[in-house]
């Protein structure tokens, strides 16, 4: 029995039960205590809210909404709604981002300056005031009928207006997945045929795989449309209001642009470093072999830049998809406003700030699973010190 | 294919100069190197002889004279860059192999991209060089996995690959450990008695006695002394050459 104490595994093993066991009855005492106070007050707690209408309504949602669905539908809009935002500030933040770098890292003197200048300006103000910043910009766009046009879309202070497929819900979502499998396609059949497959005839295959998904993708779309309407909607004035299309409003608009400038400044320093980070070295043997500047960046240069900057691009993402909770600054339903709107009405304040923390505990980790895994399958094989 | 002359010198250089910024790397360098002939070049540190080989396929762009190789003369002009690079293949100090390709695909990429063969042709190629640096067996793992002497002799493949006709070396045992610098020595001797024209920066003296038509000696950015082996170890006239030999030589 003493002995059974004395080994290493057992008393691992002990210690790992007794810590667990331990922050276990912490965690009960404390939903115990918060139970009996809350019953003292008079408010009951648990998640049968979620099932009550709401009798508010949101300014934005993708999913049809009105004052009368319940709690959960909302959440479900506020995820949605947090998701599109981050979607859309992490994208145009890594196309920004991307150019600044490369920009930073280019022999035009200007460009680098230029780079610079951009990078310490918006990395040193605050996201809160550039959110501030952008939204009174948008907000001061002319009025429908003096809207700027561009490509179908309207450009007013009351937001920005684009055309809608005239699509059914599910074909639309049938289609959204066509679209996914046309880039995740081309990576995943790229990654398994490396080795078994010429270097053209593996680009002909994804090629062939994107084009494949993008058609049925267009054949959803025609079959699932309205019968007798166009297939696109487009915005237009009528009387003193723009009809139409999809109104993405200045609060979305304003939080997109901040993130995408505000990310942007970060991701470009993330992007300089991935590139100071490939070696001289594999360049020049890239060059001497007579391979066209071209061709050394998107063979070499390109891929082990992205290896250097993929961990770091990660962390980054997260934090950028947290800062998404600013919708509140200037009052965009995302998730954490719809949860803070909640708190008002329902008062569920511990049951509600759970789902946030879930929420978000969720997109996140999902994120960075997404990025360990690629960075995995992409890890260069092997010891890389000796050059 | 290429529109090189088929005699005339390999290499020519005539009254090369080299600046970086005001420091003046190269001195009126003229060398003029035959097809088929093996060169080393050596000299102490910093007197400019990867410089002087890293102006030939123009990773160092000269400021004066004239370089031709392979009666292509080396300009401003980008076809012509193109072309020397095509026939004058290199191997680097650090090897410098792609770590993200397999060794198989280190070999294959510059003949399938640059010289559009086919694949099946640049694989059996690529296979048959691997063969003859005595790694076939390494050619599915990746630069990382392998020694520092195995990287190396990948490094020469990848460029032999090419099937270029003149082949720089700038120190390529340099940074390898005693035991895996014969292995790769070995390797560039069987490649000298191929005739191969070779120009190899190294201090390794045994080599260069072996196989050298030529030994170079630079010092400050300038060539002090040119004879062959020889000659320049049993008798050479200048000063810093033999102060610079009694070093490497000394132990
Ligand atoms: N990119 C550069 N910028 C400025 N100076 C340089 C650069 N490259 C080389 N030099 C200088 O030019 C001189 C010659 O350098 P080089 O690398 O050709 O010497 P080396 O003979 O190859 O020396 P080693 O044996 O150490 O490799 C050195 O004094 C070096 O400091
Ligand atoms: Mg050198």
């Amino acid at each position: 029995m003493v002995s059974l104490l004395r080994n290493q595994k057992v008393r691992n093993t002990l210690l790992q039960v007794l810590f667990v066991g331990s922050l276990a009855a912490m965690i009960l005492a404390c939903v115990m205590i918060a139970r009996r106070n809350l019953a003292e007050q008079g408010i009951t707690s648990g998640f049968d809210f979620l099932f009550k209408s709401t009798g508010w309504d949101v300014n934005f949602s993708l999913l049809p909404a009105n004052a009368n669905d319940p709690y959960w539908w909302f959440f479900l809009i506020g995820i949605i709604n947090t998701l599109f935002l981050g979607t859309t500030g992490l994208v145009l933040a890594t196309i920004v981002g991307t150019i600044v770098g490369l920009a930073r890292t280019s022999s035009n003197e200007l460009a680098r300056l230029l780079g610079r200048t951009y990078v310490d300006i918006f990395r040193n103000i605050p996201l809160i005031l550039q959110v501030f910043f952008w939204y009174a910009v948008i907000t001061h766009l002319p009025t429908p009928r003096a809207a700027h046009e561009a490509f179908g879309m309207l450009l007013t202070s009351r937001g920005l207006y684009v055309p809608v497929p005239n699509v059914g819900g599910a074909a639309l979502a049938a289609a959204m997945l066509a679209v996914i499998a046309a880039v995740a396609l081309p990576v995943w059949l790229g990654r398994t045929s490396r080795l078994s497959q010429p270097l053209g005839e593996r680009l002909g295959i994804q090629l062939t795989a994107a084009a494949t998904a993008l058609a049925s993708g267009a054949v959803i779309l025609a079959l699932g449309r309205s019968p007798g309407v166009p297939i696109l909607d487009f915005p237009s004035l009528q009387g003193l209001n723009l009809k139409g299309g999809l109104r993405i409003p200045p609060e979305f608009s304003a939080l997109a642009v901040a993130i995408a400038i505000y990310g942007g400044s970060y991701i470009a320093e993330i992007v300089r470093g991935g590139f100071k980070a490939v070696g001289k070295g594999q360049m020049e043997a890239a060059l001497s072999l007579g391979l066209s500047p071209w061709r050394v960046f998107t063979l070499v240069r390109l891929p082990l830049a992205l290896r250097a900057m993929l961990p770091i691009l990660a962390n980054q993402y997260v934090w950028l998809m947290k800062a998404t909770t600013m919708g509140i600054a200037v009052g965009f339903t995302d998730f954490f406003m719809i949860v803070a709107l909640t708190i008002n009405h329902s008062g569920q304040t511990l049951e509600v700030i759970g789902i946030l923390m879930a929420g978000f505990l969720a997109i996140n980790l999902s994120l960075a699973a997404v990025f360990n895994r690629i960075n995995r399958a992409i890890a260069l094989k092997g010891n890389q010190l000796r050059g | 294919m290429n529109s090189t002359q088929s005699s005339g010198p390999a290499v020519r250089i005539e009254n090369l100069d080299k600046y970086y910024g005001s420091f003046h790397a190269l001195r009126k360098i003229n060398l003029s190197v035959k097809r088929g002939e093996r060169i080393v070049v050596c000299g102490p540190s910093g007197s400019g002889k990867s410089t002087m080989i890293r102006c030939i396929n123009r990773l160092e762009q000269h400021n004066g004279g004239r370089i031709t190789v392979l009666g292509t003369e080396l300009n401003d002009d980008v076809g012509n860059i193109d072309e020397i690079r095509r026939e004058v293949g290199m191997v680097f100090q650090h090897f410098n192999l792609f770590p993200h390709m397999t060794v198989l695909e280190n070999c294959m990429i510059a003949p399938m991209i640059v010289r559009k063969r086919p694949r099946a042709e640049a694989e059996t190629t690529a296979r048959r060089y691997l063969e003859k640096v005595r790694i076939p067996e390494q050619a599915m793992k990746f630069p990382g996995q392998l020694s520092g002497g195995q990287q190396q002799r990948v490094a020469i493949a990848r460029a032999l690959c090419m099937q270029p006709q003149i082949m720089l070396f700038d120190e390529p045992t340099s940074a390898l450990d005693p035991e895996m610098i014969a292995e790769v020595l070995d390797v560039m001797v069987r490649l000298a008695s191929e005739g191969m024209t070779m120009i190899c920066v190294t201090h390794e003296m045994g080599f260069a006695r072996r196989v050298a038509d030529r030994v170079i000696f630079m010092d400050a950015g300038e060539i002090v002394e040119e004879a062959p082996p020889e000659e320049f170890f049993t008798s050479c006239r200048n000063e810093r050459t033999r102060q610079f030999l009694s070093q490497v030589l000394g132990h």
